[in-house]
């Protein structure tokens, strides 16, 4: 699966009619916490929240993975998609545990981003620090914006 | 225990939390990705629990594509009542997620009497 494109919802999604219905009462609910599409009430898979900013050499993905490992993480690439996946760990699981609220989430997590023009997968550095996993992806040459001066006669 | 939202300045985000307690001991999760251990201020006063982080990050220059994550500071307030033991609060942070271990009072746990 990990070539699919991320759409943010499959196509032809039988819960697609309650989509409308599904956003105002997340919104009456989450008023401030959750950034859109990570977690809601019909949702099926869990999916970190992500920044992708391009600036002229590169681009760079952020990606809130608080109490994940490094160990846990996986990282793949193509061309132009790269694809987060993890799993983030219940350290913790007592028989006689009694809950009383639980807003944060255990379980495996995956995320694809397409990512736009062309970039050198040979040399993307990754780094997993304080919960947030920071990825610097080097466009290509010929994807850099270019300033050619062209002289006047 | 109960949880309550002062008021909310602006930019302060609330974080998920999760709370739960086994043998006497609360254990308060807080998911705060960004906060480095220098950046977390864990308050008590009376009885308010108070936990603010500051996010080590500032926005990127440059082109956003995509914008999902919030880059404000943390802010979460709980109240906590008189069973437990206010000098016996263990706060960890690690990889973004604070654990804190809230310890009742010996006298509040539940006990078993022997009889003779």
């Amino acid at each position: 699966m990990d070539l699919v494109k991320w759409e943010g919802k499959a196509p032809r999604d039988l819960w697609d009619a309650f989509d409308s219905l599904r956003g105002e009462m997340e919104d009456a609910m989450n008023f401030l916490r959750l950034p859109p599409d990570t977690a809601g009430l019909l949702d099926r898979a869990q999916a970190p929240a992500v920044d992708l900013v391009e600036t002229a050499d590169e681009i760079i993905v952020k990606a809130d993975l608080p109490g994940v490992q490094k160990d846990d993480l996986e990282l793949t690439m193509t061309d132009s998609l790269l694809t987060i996946k993890g799993e983030k760990r219940a350290e913790v699981n007592g028989e006689k545990r009694k809950i009383f609220r639980k807003e944060t989430w255990v379980g495996s997590f995956g995320r694809t981003i397409e990512l736009p023009g062309l970039v050198d997968t040979q040399k993307v550095r990754a780094e997993l620090k304080n919960g947030v996993l920071t990825i610097d992806i080097p466009k290509k040459e010929e994807a850099k914006a270019r300033l050619v001066k062209v002289s006047v006669d | 225990m109960d949880s309550q939202v002062k008021a909310i300045e602006r930019k302060a985000i609330i974080p998920a939390c999760s709370i739960s307690e086994d043998s006497g001991i609360v254990t308060v999760k807080v998911e705060m990705p960004g906060v480095e251990k220098e950046g977390l201020e864990v308050r008590v006063e009376g009885n308010s629990l108070t936990l603010e982080g500051k996010r080590a990050e500032d926005g990127l220059q440059g082109n956003y594509l995509t914008r999902e994550r919030r880059l404000g500071d943390y802010r979460k307030s709980f109240t906590i009542d008189e069973t437990i033991d206010r000098d016996r609060i263990e706060a960890q942070l690690v990889d973004g997620l604070l654990t804190m271990k809230l310890h009742m009072k010996e006298a509040a746990k539940p006990r078993r009497i022997a009889i003779a």
